[in-house]
């Protein structure tokens, strides 16, 4: 037994080593990669890309179920986003509140026949609306689906661009982040077919006529937290795996899409969990063994603004919602491990989500629970395992400041200096207590997942009209 | 001598842990020191720049003018990157007359003749900031330096100078650019070039033709794309050569073209090439024969209708409600197509264009019979076709997937 106990421990130290030493490579490449993107954007001027004729039309397809309190002010600003090509089509999903009517006043929405497709499988459509204030604005009004997919769906067999934008209807996209997320496509068109823009943490911050007018970091530690937890995932994670064309998502609050991929491999998967890695697992699959040769990008600067959870059940559900996603794209895509058919993809990028990512809740149970009975049987030498959390908590540390350094040297939109100390002060207390209620929300969605609850649950949001809206 | 995993693993969990707890706390003070740091420099040195600005825009024209003594600000490198942002952002705004100012501002300050120099002797991004700045300022005498930089190794800076030559919109870069393409191939993304090309090549789009009749592969193609742009009724009978090319770019270049040319030519050109076997030569030739607003399409457009494609159906829809005048014999026709989708397609142009009221108050007034006009109104109200005769659109309808 206490073999057993020496072994499982040593096991779990160098598969928690490798955890960090994973972070920590990736720190690395995200860092030089922010910094040789910031050269290359010097070569480029958003205002020449929107001159040329040759940039691409974009529809943005934003789903819609019970956004009342928001989607008069998200609409609007999607509305003054900086592009010249834009259609915008918003499904409402069967919203039993008055969605379509706030959209019908604000927007004088009037009934059309439009052409509307049933290329990807969707609910019924009940209706379809054109506004007389922007005629670029198209409204579907469509039985509840269940899912945003499926809502996603409705807006792609309405879509007349060769490029999607899919966007949360509760998220605020900054004025050229069109122009931005563009950019990469810009440059080699025929190979890269997706592109993913950063998400941040919109609650705390001003908005005024639906632009973002002043950027504060939450009040809420609950929100603060997600702020470094944003960060960390997103300008580092996505942007490392992107370096190697391994970026198994693209987040659902916004990311851009060539539209005849995205039919081609079905649309969404209505009945999916985690519908924005799904998506992208099913691309990577499709244009692996077709043979092409693609690239699926990230691009850090391009941003949307979403609410985040304020309060924790919330979280919990969202983080377990998560977590339940992973695994829901996983397993059905579990035939591309180790395949070199599907490449860097199913040899590095889906092993590390298997390994890291999916079993890490399970392996810090593990961890804790070894812990305990080594420390029982008498076997656990105190100073290492004093010793051994101090290393934790300080390497973890310099990952979480790590990103925040990442968004001082790049972007620095937290230009208020308490606003930092605070952001900085979260690097240090977020490992107790939210690290390991994190763990066992992640734990309650992988449990929830194989008892067969595969609901797609909507959160409570207050709304971007909450968001300090002037 | 063992690997480094050798060595790890002989130094045990123990014995690694305690380094490790020391490098993580070193690193976790040097990144805060780097962050505090940075930020007080940074908030010194941008209240500095600001000071400055403000004092020079106080003094905006005196210094354009050149009233305000050069050396004033040229001497000190801070001044000057103020100086000449401001002016390149000025470049942006302004309307003719200005550019003119700023310009002769630039050329005698040497302003540009020192980014000239930059983007001939610099390396790496000094040299590709010196070649956007360059391309700011659309001066003519920046061309041969942007040429040159077309040449060099990395792909960022051949971008940056693409850039800059495309913003300058001169037939000279565009020569610049054709002779570097045609030594070279194409080492660049297509879209970049094909946006550059048809900036420059606008006010002198012959100078392309000779290039894409040389062309090979996909060069040939965006060539085709470039020409399909810019072309100008003057280049009538050189495109229609390209109207039988085996490459379907070029055909849907050529019908792209044809929309700019004469009408009389271009009509039986577009008339052939929206039968094309490819769906984007048929939709250009679509939009081409829209663009030409001539009677003798509307069979055309109407076979367009019943395209299997769905953007051909919805560019032949809009290219038949700009016939404003006989709207209700083309919605007569638009019906006798028996094609559902034809049917919405037309219908949703009609509603996009605003054009549903006069459609209505056409048919009130028009000669075609009480039934007829009764018959029309209700399609136009449900949007669906007659049901007196057998649809046989409808097992396509069941079938959506075929009717892309």
């Amino acid at each position: 037994m206490i073999r057993l106990l020496e072994i499982s421990n040593h096991a779990l130290f160098w598969y928690y080593l490798a955890t960090n030493l994973a972070y920590l490579a990736m720190l690395i490449i995200a860092l030089k990669t922010s910094a040789q993107h910031q050269r290359r954007l010097e070569s480029h001027r958003l205002s020449w890309l929107k001159d040329t004729p040759m940039t691409p039309p974009i529809t943005i397809i934003a789903p819609a179920h019970n956004e009342e309190a928001s989607i008069r002010i998200a609409i609007r600003n999607l509305l003054e986003l900086d592009y010249p090509q834009l259609e915008i089509i918003v499904v409402n999903d069967g919203s039993r509140d008055r969605t379509l009517e706030e959209l019908r006043d604000e927007f004088r929405l009037r009934a059309v026949r439009a052409v509307y497709v049933s290329e990807v499988k969707s609910a019924p459509v009940r209706g379809l609306y054109r506004s007389d204030v922007d005629s670029r604005l198209l409204v579907v009004d469509k039985e509840a689906g269940g899912s945003k997919a499926d809502a996603v769906n409705a807006g792609l067999n309405a879509a007349t661009s060769p490029y999607v934008c899919i966007v949360d209807s509760d998220s605020v996209l900054e004025r050229d982040a069109l122009l931005r997320i563009m950019v990469p496509i810009l440059e080699d068109p025929k190979r890269v077919v997706a592109v993913g823009g950063i998400v941040r943490v919109l609650n705390g911050s001003e908005i005024e006529k639906g632009q973002l007018r002043r950027v504060r970091l939450p009040r809420k530690s609950i929100e603060a937290i997600q702020v470094i937890e944003y960060l960390r995932a997103f300008l580092i994670g996505r942007e490392a795996w992107a370096q190697g064309n391994m970026l198994t998502i693209i987040s659902g609050a916004f990311g851009l899409f060539r539209t005849d991929l995205v039919r081609a491999v079905g649309g969404y998967r209505a009945r999916s969990i985690g519908e924005d890695m799904d998506v992208v697992a099913r691309m990577h699959r499709h244009l692996r063994e077709k043979k092409v040769d693609y690239e699926i990008r990230f691009v850090p600067d391009p941003m949307c603004w979403t609410e985040v959870p304020s309060d924790l059940r919330s979280l919990a559900r969202q983080r377990a919602r998560w977590q339940k996603g992973l695994l829901d794209v996983l397993w059905p895509n579990r035939d591309m491990l180790f395949r070199p058919r599907y490449g860097r993809i199913g040899c590095f990028a889906l092993p590390y989500l298997w390994v890291f990512e999916l079993f890490a809740p399970i392996m810090e149970i593990a961890g804790i629970t070894t812990i305990i009975l080594a420390a029982s049987l008498g076997v656990l030498s105190r100073e290492f395992f004093l010793q051994f959390m101090i290393f934790g908590y300080a390497f973890a540390t310099v990952i979480s400041i790590g990103s925040v350094l990442q968004e001082e040297v790049t972007y620095k939109r937290y230009n208020d200096w308490k606003d930092v100390v605070r952001l900085v002060s979260y690097c240090f207390f977020e490992h107790f207590p939210y690290r390991q209620l994190h763990m066992i929300w992640r734990l309650q969605g992988l449990w929830q997942y194989m008892r067969g609850d595969h609901e797609w649950k909507p959160l409570k949001r207050k709304g971007l009209a909450s968001a300090r809206a002037q | 001598m063992g690997s480094i995993f050798e060595k790890l693993w002989r130094l045990g969990p123990a014995a690694f842990v305690f380094k490790a707890i020391i490098a993580a706390i070193v690193a976790d003070g040097l990144l805060l020191a780097f962050i505090f740091v940075r930020r007080t420099y940074r908030k010194r040195f941008f209240a500095k720049r600001d000071k400055r600005v403000f004092e020079l825009r106080q003094e905006w024209d005196a210094l354009i003018c050149g009233r305000m003594s050069y050396d004033r600000w040229r001497k000190k490198a801070f001044d000057r990157r103020i100086v000449e942002a401001m002016a390149l952002d000025a470049f942006e705004a302004a309307g003719p007359e200005e550019s003119a100012r700023l310009l002769k501002f630039m050329r005698t300050s040497g302003l540009i003749e020192k980014r000239i120099f930059e983007a001939q002797h610099l390396k790496g991004w000094r040299r590709m900031r010196a070649l956007v700045a360059l391309g700011r300022t659309r001066a003519p005498e920046g061309v041969p330096a942007l040429a040159e930089a077309l040449r060099d190794r990395h792909l960022d800076i051949r971008l940056a100078a693409l850039r800059g030559l495309g913003r300058t919109a001169c037939p000279q870069a565009a020569e610049e650019i054709l002779a570097w393409i045609g030594e070279s191939g194409l080492t660049v993304p297509a879209l970049p070039l094909q946006s550059a090309l048809i900036q420059c090549s606008a006010e002198r789009p012959q100078l392309l033709l000779p290039f894409v009749k040389q062309a090979e592969g996909p060069l040939r193609e965006i060539m085709g794309r470039v020409l399909g742009e810019v072309a100008t009724p003057a280049l009538g009978l050189e495109l229609l050569q390209f109207v039988g090319d085996e490459r379907e770019e070029l055909r849907a270049a050529a019908a792209r073209a044809m929309s700019h040319t004469d009408a009389g030519m271009a009509f039986d050109a577009l008339s052939e090439l929206a039968e094309d076997r490819t769906w984007f030569v048929r939709l250009r030739a679509i939009i081409g024969i829209g663009n030409l607003a001539d009677p003798r399409a509307i069979p055309t457009l109407l076979k367009g209708l019943t395209d299997s494609n769905r953007l051909v159906r919805l560019r032949a829809a809009e290219a038949l409600v700009q016939f404003r005048a006989v709207m209700v014999p083309i919605f007569q026709q638009v019906i006798q197509l028996r094609d559902r989708y034809g049917l919405h397609a037309y219908l949703t142009a009609v509603e996009n264009a605003g054009l549903r009221e006069r459609l209505e108050s056409q048919l009130q007034s028009s000669n075609v019979g009480e039934d007829e006009i009764r018959r029309l109104q209700e399609v136009l109200q449900t949007g669906s076709l007659p049901t007196e005769e057998p649809d046989p659109a409808e097992a396509v309808a069941n079938q959506p997937e075929s009717r892309l």
